[in-house]
């Protein structure tokens, strides 16, 4: 028994250091009013993330996006449930430059795909008018690290090729593509370009930069992309988001409040069935955005913003209520 | 002071020096080039917790701070399955990953 302790020890030790799988994503429920009609948007999109060994780990992510709202305008709700596999992927860590990863991904083009989509970190929950352009899943091989290449400033990266994929719900095309950023870790500044090229049909080209700063003396992050497609059209987005931590009166609420705003411009002529394709204005259309969240605790929020729309077809009100909710569960002992 | 004097007191500042428990630890660029994906999670009494915190802190906000706030408080196994997760999606590089998660495991 004395002789076993000490190996027992060492088991519990090594359990203890290993990670565990989990089960996390984000739940949400917003309303939606654009230009007096009303829909109801409830969203699931769980995350299942298993490390296997020191080196590996399969992550996968679905979606299930309702969009209800009333038979002509004023019927019961009714509506669909639409359901995605965004990315299930295996990632190889080979050393502290690369990371191989293979399967369904998400393409890496500018920020807002890979980082600030989940409904629990958007500051703002309606997408840029630009975010559809680039920004399909991908399906094939990627490259991609962060390392340091100095005291003061990070490089990462991300090199893919996807292949074509008619598969439902797995949809895919044949395109290459990747991504470079600057990261100042002493300023938060951090600045970057992606590029896309289709290898099929039109094989056109699509482009883009980031930009983002956190300034480490006041709870504000600054964040902005510019996306340009051959076929699609051009825009860019600036938002804003600020902590009223530093507010000293009724610091017990205002700690919990954040507001944000986003200002926008799509410039783009595409006709209407490829509006409808790609999710994107017909026309050159802004929109100015002003929102406002209440963080209940880690991972909870009560949203709030408001929009307007200005385009040549016509100016609308664009309104968001909601609640938004990360979870996560593990799947093993965590003791 | 002598130039034998400043001799003695230079020897017993380098001494002294080359005996502290910083001295004794690895040079941030050796613990780098471990080969391990991520390490492992440490619960030693470290010399001065306080100065680990503020790193960790600092580098936190850096990277994660960047994209969402300060996380609810998980086990340490879940904290290391997140971070591996971080480190593909976010491409938080190893040396940052290494102070992040032991200072979210304190």
């Amino acid at each position: 028994m004395l002789l076993g302790s000490p190996a027992l020890a060492v088991a519990q030790t090594a359990d203890e250091e290993r990670p565990v799988p989990i089960l996390t994503g984000s739940a949400g429920f917003f309303t939606n009013v654009d230009g007096g009609h009303t829909e109801l948007a409830p969203v699931i999109s769980p995350v299942l993330l298993v490390p296997i060994g020191e080196r590996w780990l399969v992550e996968a992510r679905g979606s299930f996006e309702g969009e209800f709202a009333r038979k002509n305008d004023n019927g019961p709700y009714g509506g669909t449930v639409g359901k995605e596999v965004d990315y299930a992927q295996l990632d190889f860590i080979a050393n502290r430059y690369v990371t191989v990863t293979a399967g369904r991904f998400l393409t890496p083009f500018g920020i807002y795909n890979e980082r600030l989509y989940p409904i629990w970190i958007r500051s703002l929950q309606r997408e840029p008018l630009i975010y559809p352009i680039a920004t399909e899943a991908s399906s094939g091989i990627m490259l991609r690290g962060g390392f340091a290449i100095s005291a003061k400033a990070n490089l990462n990266y991300a090199a893919y090729f996807s292949t074509l994929s008619t598969i439902n719900k797995l949809e895919s095309d044949r395109t290459v593509g990747g991504r470079v950023g600057f990261f100042l870790p002493g300023p938060r500044v951090e600045i970057g370009a992606s590029f896309q090229q289709l290898l099929q049909e039109e094989r056109t080209r699509a482009s883009g930069f980031h930009f983002a700063w956190q300034p480490a003396a006041t709870p504000l992050n600054l964040r902005s992309e510019y996306a340009w497609s051959g076929d699609k059209g051009s825009g860019y987005w600036i938002e804003a988001a600020y902590r009223l931590s530093q507010v000293p009166r009724w610091q017990r609420v205002m700690r919990h409040v954040e507001i944000a705003g986003r200002m926008q411009q799509f410039f783009g002529h595409i006709d209407e069935d490829e509006a409808e394709e790609y999710e994107l204005p017909e026309i050159d259309t802004q929109q100015a955005d002003f929102g406002l969240n209440y963080y209940f605790m880690d991972g909870l929020k009560a949203t709030a913003s408001y929009g307007r729309e200005f385009s040549s077809e016509g100016n609308a009100n664009l309104w968001t209520v909601g609640i938004a909710y990360r979870f996560a569960v593990p799947l093993g002992r965590v003791q | 002071m002598t130039r034998p004097a400043k001799l003695l007191l230079r020897a017993v500042l380098a001494a002294t020096t080359l005996a502290s428990p910083m001295a004794a630890a690895p040079p941030a660029d050796n613990r780098a080039a471990e080969t391990k994906a991520e390490p492992a999670v440490h619960h030693e009494n470290f010399a001065d917790d306080a100065a680990i915190r503020m790193e960790g802190e600092k580098r936190f906000q850096a990277n994660c701070g960047r994209c969402h706030q300060f996380p609810h408080k998980f086990p340490p196994r879940m904290i290391l399955t997140v971070e591996r997760h971080m480190r593909v999606r976010a491409l938080v590089t190893e040396d940052d990953m290494r102070v992040i998660i032991r200072y979210l495991t304190q």
